[in-house]
């Protein structure tokens, strides 16, 4: 046998080797596939599940983060975008997504009667859970979940980003009309300042712009002309719920505690606000989702509320508006 | 005009420590900045970014005003071809990037903060100004700025008047917001050709304005020093100018490259945002720039962070910069004459309002806009061009060459 025909056959063989140790990766690989599991009970799935359930056909993710263009440098392999400044509010009136053009999102990602959805969004998943909001009001409620720390946690995690935008056969679905024991008008907020019916306000707001002495956090575009804070209402701010180096909500012991001590136990219902809805919702999520207390968001908020004429304010700093 | 400030070394031991020393800070800064949060990351990455960015244009002498003055006055077409190349490229390469991220160019649907702007007169105009500006200074922005790490006289002058001029920018903005640009369409051209539609016509275009350029220069195209093979290796990466189709087909590629990861190459973002946090700290600013910070290009923000993305790029592209001007022996600092000083502000001045009201300069504008398929871009080419035939004379006439 010539010495070239002796090189060819170690070529095969390395090559041979190479292949069965790509074999083997592949199958060690399979067993993470076969990991898939249904999600877990509750309102919140952790990032070691998701990453599980990646290909799981009945999980769509969802990234609603607060920065556009931060899903597309990087999420979650095949999650959905969602733009939370025209996907899930009515473009035109102040109101949440229309139920045809929110059927329509969902039926484009592909979300069936089965499928479990799981938000999350840049942070401290902000937004994520505002999402959460607007999804639960359409019924989907308990298949509905926040992916635990969000983003933060995920990244901490050095857990795998894709850039590719994915696309899902469509689906064909019906929703219920928007629960709206979910959501807390202004004239719901009055009836408990009047003292006509019993709740605890959540202001979930910095304490600076409780107190009155910042109308709105600097370069903020949605102002009220008066600052302030509702009558009678508890400040927790929105920040407090979750650990600042995860993102992660805290344990439901510390979350009880934490609320327990400003007078809210769950005995009464809860309305929360803070400046235009949004934030609200991760409280709103915290205290409805994860405690599971009667919780209504009231999305019209400080910018409704700060700017109606003739309602009560507390104003403990005594800023007067001076037109800037 | 004085002589030039002679550094009296006694080898070139001297510019090449500083050379290291300054890449050692660049690399290290790199480092330290992407070990820590994501945020930090894109600060790191910024700040490479930057770094190459300079090398290349200080390397492939890419700069808007020469390379079109080369061919206009010498008929060489390298610089232009360079420059028309980066272009082309660039296309590709976000077509790519943008089409992973939104596969079907839906309506009302932008790629995320790709620079494409409103399109009226009042870009035209702007564009125009630009480009007088450009001529009259020499160079545009981003050129100064490399040019800064040569140790040009004119260059400081020419930023510093650019600084100015995007405090004029920011006092005629509301006005010209309200009468022209809300109600200006922002158009982006995949929405009406197709991505590949896009392409297609991005690429004819450009090779029109090639031929036009290469028949203009009537066959004189000189070669490059690298194609000629009388130079080593060393010499041709560090001391003799980058071939264009080098310093083309560099510049595309970063363009993709730094949008798929942090952001379009922009270099007037960090300036504008000085010029507007030092106008609201003086209470010159009106109170609210309607719609400004609704649009995409190189926007400005109030100054909150020391570190920002484009300020690591700026420091980035100068450093680079000036540590290939030493290595390449290009580092000939002189002392300004009145000339210089007058050129460089009056310039500056006109090109900091021109980038302000066109949100973005002929990196942010042309060369980001026309690879994200945005119209912008192309009137900011049309119009710049023009802007800088009518300048040139006046550059002539106040600063003999």
């Amino acid at each position: 046998m010539s010495l070239s025909r002796l090189g060819s056959i170690a070529t095969a063989g390395r090559l041979a080797l190479a292949a069965s140790t790509v074999c083997a990766a592949l199958t060690l690989a399979t067993p993470i596939a076969s990991a898939q599991t249904s999600p877990p009970a509750g309102p919140l799935v952790d990032a070691e599940w998701l990453s599980k359930n990646l290909d799981n056909p009945k999980v769509r993710v969802f990234e609603v983060s607060v920065d556009p263009g931060v899903y597309e440098r990087g999420h979650i392999p095949g999650a959905v975008n969602i733009n939370w400044h025209s996907d899930l509010v009515d473009p035109v009136k102040r109101d949440i997504v229309a139920p045809a053009a929110f059927e329509a999102l969902l039926e484009k990602a592909g979300v069936d009667k089965d499928t479990t959805i799981v938000l999350y969004g840049d942070n401290n998943n902000w937004f994520a859970a505002w999402g959460g909001w607007v999804f639960n009001q359409y019924g989907l409620g308990e298949r509905v979940k926040l992916l635990d720390g969000g983003r933060k946690y995920w990244e901490k995690q050095a857990l795998p980003l894709d850039t590719k935008a994915p696309s899902y056969a469509k689906t064909d679905i019906t929703l219920p009309p928007a629960k709206p024991e979910l959501r807390a008008r202004l004239v719901n907020v009055l009836e408990v300042v009047d003292g006509k019916k019993d709740a605890v306000i959540v202001d979930i707001r910095s304490p600076d712009e409780y107190s009155g002495k910042l109308f709105a956090p600097e370069g903020s575009k949605e102002l009220s002309i008066r600052a302030g804070h509702v009558p009678g209402a508890k400040n927790v701010p929105w920040s407090k719920a979750v650990d600042a180096e995860t993102g992660k909500f805290k344990s439901k012991e510390e979350l009880k505690k934490l609320y327990a001590d400003a007078g809210i136990d769950g005995s009464k219902p809860v309305i929360v606000y803070c400046r235009i809805g949004e934030r609200s919702s991760h409280t709103w999520y915290a205290l409805s989702r994860i405690l599971g207390y009667e919780v209504k968001n009231y999305d019209g908020s400080w910018t409704e509320y700060g700017n109606s004429v003739g309602v009560p304010v507390i104003n403990l700093a005594g800023t007067v508006w001076q037109g800037k | 005009m004085p002589p030039p400030l002679h550094l009296a070394l006694p080898s070139r031991l001297l510019p090449i420590s500083v050379a290291l020393l300054i890449a050692a800070l660049l690399v290290g800064g790199t480092l330290a900045l992407s070990a820590g949060d994501a945020a930090s990351r894109a600060l790191g990455l910024s700040l490479a970014l930057g770094a190459v960015f300079g090398v290349i244009l200080q390397r492939g002498r890419f700069c808007f005003v020469c390379n079109t003055r080369d061919l206009i006055d010498q008929r060489d077409p390298r610089g232009v071809l360079a420059i028309l190349l980066a272009l082309a490229v660039g296309v590709a390469g976000y077509t790519l990037v943008v089409g992973a991220w939104l596969p079907v160019p839906q309506p009302e649907r932008l790629p995320p903060d790709a620079h494409i702007g409103p399109v009226s007169w009042v870009l035209a105009l702007a564009a125009f100004a630009f480009g007088l500006g450009m001529a009259i200074s020499g160079s545009c922005i981003s050129a100064h700025l490399y040019r800064l790490g040569e140790g040009s006289p004119t260059s400081p002058f020419a930023l510093l008047g650019t600084w100015l001029g995007f405090g004029l920018g920011f006092l005629t903005w509301n006005t010209l917001y309200l009468a022209v640009i809300a109600e200006a369409p922002v158009i982006w051209l995949p929405h009406h050709l197709g991505y590949a539609g896009t392409l297609a016509a991005s690429l004819a275009g450009l090779a029109l304005l090639a031929a036009a350029a290469l028949a203009w220069a009537g066959g004189r195209a000189t070669h490059d020093a690298a194609a000629t093979g009388s130079t080593s290796l060393a010499r041709a990466i560090l001391v003799a100018r980058w071939p264009a189709a080098v310093t083309g087909l560099a510049i595309g590629a970063l363009s993709a490259a730094s949008y798929l990861r942090v952001g379009p190459l922009g270099v007037t973002a960090e300036i504008g945002s000085l010029a507007r946090s030092a106008a609201s700290g003086w209470n010159i600013l009106p109170d609210t720039l309607h719609g400004l910070d609704g649009f995409r290009g190189c926007a400005t923000v109030l100054k909150e962070t020391l570190l920002s993305e484009n300020g690591l790029f700026v420091t980035g592209l100068v450093g680079a910069s000036l540590a290939s001007a030493l290595l390449a022996g290009q580092f000939a600092p002189r002392r300004p004459t009145v000339r210089d000083v007058l050129a460089g502000l009056s310039g500056g001045v006109l090109m900091g309002w021109g980038a302000m009201t066109a949100l973005g300069c002929t990196v942010g504008v042309l060369l980001s806009g026309i690879h994200a398929g945005a119209l912008s871009g192309w009137v900011f080419l049309v119009a710049s061009f023009f802007g800088l035939l009518a300048g040139l004379p006046l550059r002539r006439r106040w600063v003999p060459v």
